[in-house]
């Protein structure tokens, strides 16, 4: 199906519109005019009726009559326009003006209108001598074919006036309604210059109309998510080839200086332990960034079982008993509430919180975890005594292979950097949402979960 | 023990096969899947490592195969698709267990035992013990050359997994599920910290250790002599 541009399409409403608001002015203009000529022809008929009642005054019979036609029809030759027939009560003719005259006549008493060989006539029917019963009945035919041009002239004006005035509206319409979605058009440009690398286009929405500028608001808005996310999506994987070349330079290097000469049994081991140790590192990576790709489109599908968080937490605790005694650190838990969720996914991403602040706690800190419970849902924070993180880096902490400590991959037990964005998308995944807060000495991590999951 | 192992991919086949021959199992490696269910369904094997996309049949087609032939064999399922659909589509049928590539051997090693184990009746020991190590269940005691040592609920469970799986390879996954209960990916030095802490009360101060670490791939409790 072709589509009708939008010009286009209001220049045929605007025409539509005009076509029908002057058609209902013309056939209301025409219909007045009509009946004023009916009341016209009424008064000029009641005058000519007057005239010849006065004139055929007591012509009762035949006879009476007959004295009369003379001068009736001297009287009527001065108005070629009017016809008269006069026939008796019972139906008798006595009197035809004109041989033109049609045999049959409207017979009811009154006004009419008639057609008869092209010309229009108004027939009216009224007694001789009204008071008297069995009087003759007098018939007058007008001519108004005159009245009948002038109607026809105008109704050809108003057909002319539709036509013109729809033609007229349809090109201005047109015209304005180009230039009244300029704005439109230049955002189509906008749009279509946009490319990977031109992210940053952005639509000038002060100098929209305002309708428009709702949408190139939104249009901008649209432009700087996806901005966003390329930026991030071409940063991930800047870092994922970064991230992995470190190990996979290590596992060539070692492999081929292992290769080139004979060695003791003992160094090819201790070159496969080594091997094995960065491969390890390798497959946990790959693991964490296909979890997270699935997150992102959506593939994590929490289930939801319900969960005492106290129970969870205090399980988590447990198992990082020997890291903290460890470290000297003091793991708490105050407050409790349930919830529905995934177990191993929540406990995964409380595990990277808490392992995050056992390594951050000084010795003799303390870690506390908080549970409390409102109207709106669950919070859950990971608290730790600690230096604490400057603002600026807060909301980068949950990017990914985002480290606060700068150096890189040192050692296998090194993390990847992955561990707070996991756990950022298993709390997305249950419709919740995790922040962090902190302050020179303290450093807190806040799960915020709506009520049942 | 006889396993079969239903893998195409010859690389992963052929070390699968020499990792779990050389464990100790009579292993069988066949690289397609209509050779792979003829095979399960006529073979007496104690065990069936299937990968998931095979030619021929599916690993899921054997898996039916086999349970509607009304056999009871344990299936381990291996494959690269992580997909919680997959994973309960396999479970549904019937599979036994299912591991994700990439895995680590170790890990593969120590599901295949704990499949063949369940099998078998676990007779109700009371007490467990290695060399001078000796573990009371019902006192939860412990000793080393008659000397009493004091364990924490969660060390004596530790050891209690590492002596009653003496001698196996148990990766750090597998320790912090048994004992822990802790099921997810996790890089944290937990156990390494756990396994330490362990041998400082178990083994510091004998001159024969019992704990050892494998490198890369997790611990092993057993006595060895130098």
């Amino acid at each position: 199906m072709k589509r009708i541009s939008l010009a286009s399409r209001l220049a045929l409403l605007f025409a539509g519109c005009t076509a029908v608001v002057s058609l209902l002015a013309g056939v209301l203009f025409s219909q007045a005019s009509e009946k004023h000529f009916i009341e016209l022809d009424q008064q000029l008929l009641d005058s000519k009726l007057m005239a010849l009642r006065s004139a055929l005054q007591d012509a009762d019979t035949p006879a009476l009559f007959a004295q009369r036609v003379a001068a009736l029809t001297d009287e009527l030759s001065h108005q070629p326009d009017l016809s008269v027939r006069i026939n008796a009560a019972d139906g008798q003719r006595w009197f035809d003006s004109s041989p033109s005259i049609p045999a049959q006549l409207p017979a009811t008493p009154g006004l009419h209108s008639l057609q008869n060989a092209g010309t229009n006539y108004r027939v009216y029917n009224a007694p001789l001598n009204p008071g008297k019963p069995g009087s003759a009945q007098l018939v007058l035919m007008l001519d108004i074919t005159h009245h009948q041009h002038f109607l026809q002239r105008m109704q050809h004006l108003i057909w002319l006036t539709v036509g013109l005035s729809a033609v007229a509206t349809a090109l201005l319409g047109a015209w304005a309604a180009r230039s009244g979605l300029r704005p439109l058009r230049r955002m189509t440009e906008v749009a279509s210059r946009v490319r990977a690398h031109s992210l940053t286009q952005r639509l000038p929405q002060e100098q929209m109309p305002a309708e428009l500028a709702e949408l190139a608001q939104a249009f901008n808005a649209m432009f700087s998510r996806l901005d966003d996310a390329f930026q991030r999506l071409s940063a991930f994987s800047a870092d994922i080839a970064h991230e992995l070349r470190t190990p996979l330079s290590n596992l060539l290097t070692q492999t081929q200086v292992i290769l080139t000469h004979p060695r003791p049994l003992e160094d090819y081991r201790e070159a496969l332990h080594s091997n094995l140790e960065e491969l390890q590192w390798m497959a946990q990576l790959v693991n964490d960034m296909l979890y997270l790709a699935k997150a992102d489109h959506g593939l994590l599908n929490p289930r939801r079982e319900p969960l005492a968080l106290a129970n969870e937490v205090d399980a988590l605790l447990e198992f990082f008993a020997p890291l903290a005694e460890d470290a000297q650190v003091n793991l708490l838990r105050d407050g409790s509430a349930s919830t529905a969720g995934d177990r191993s996914m929540l406990r995964r991403a409380f595990s990277n919180l808490l392992d995050n602040a056992v390594r951050f706690t000084p010795p003799g800190g303390e870690v506390r975890v908080r549970i409390s419970e409102n109207t709106q849902g669950v919070t859950l924070s990971v608290e730790n005594t600690g230096s604490g993180i400057p603002q600026g880096l807060l909301p980068k902490l949950f990017d990914r292979f985002y480290r606060v400590d700068p150096a890189r991959h040192e050692g296998s037990s090194e993390h990847a950097g992955l561990g707070l964005a996991i756990t950022q998308s298993i709390v997305r995944a249950h419709g919740g949402r995790i922040f962090c807060e902190s302050q020179p000495g303290w450093t807190r991590f806040v799960i915020e979960l709506p009520k049942g999951g | 023990m006889k396993l079969l192992i239903v893998e195409d991919q010859p690389k992963t086949g052929q070390y699968l096969r020499q990792g779990l021959t050389e464990a100790g199992f009579n292993t069988e490696l066949v690289a397609d899947g209509t050779t792979g269910q003829h095979l399960a369904l006529t073979g007496d094997y104690d065990l069936l490592i299937l990968d998931v996309m095979l030619p021929g049949r599916t690993g899921w087609q054997i898996l039916q195969a086999v349970r509607s032939a009304g056999l009871e064999i344990p299936v381990l399922f291996l494959t690269a698709r992580d997909a919680v659909e997959d994973r309960v589509h396999g479970l549904e049928l019937g599979a036994d267990d299912y591991l994700v590539k990439p895995f680590a051997f170790s890990e593969l090693l120590a599901r295949v035992r704990s499949l063949l184990r369940r099998g078998s009746s676990t007779l109700q020991e009371t007490s467990l013990h290695l060399a001078d190590l000796r573990l009371d269940l019902i006192r939860r005691r412990v000793e080393r050359s008659n000397q009493r040592i004091d364990l924490t609920a969660k060390e004596f469970a530790l050891l209690e997994m590492l002596l009653r799986r003496q001698g196996e390879v148990l990766p750090k996954s597998l320790i912090a599920s048994q004992v822990w209960d802790m099921n997810f990916d996790s890089d944290t030095n937990i156990i390494e910290v756990a396994i330490r802490r362990l041998r400082l009360k178990i083994d510091d101060g004998f001159p024969n250790k019992l704990i050892h670490t494998v490198r890369g791939m997790g611990y092993v409790l057993e006595e060895r002599f130098s």
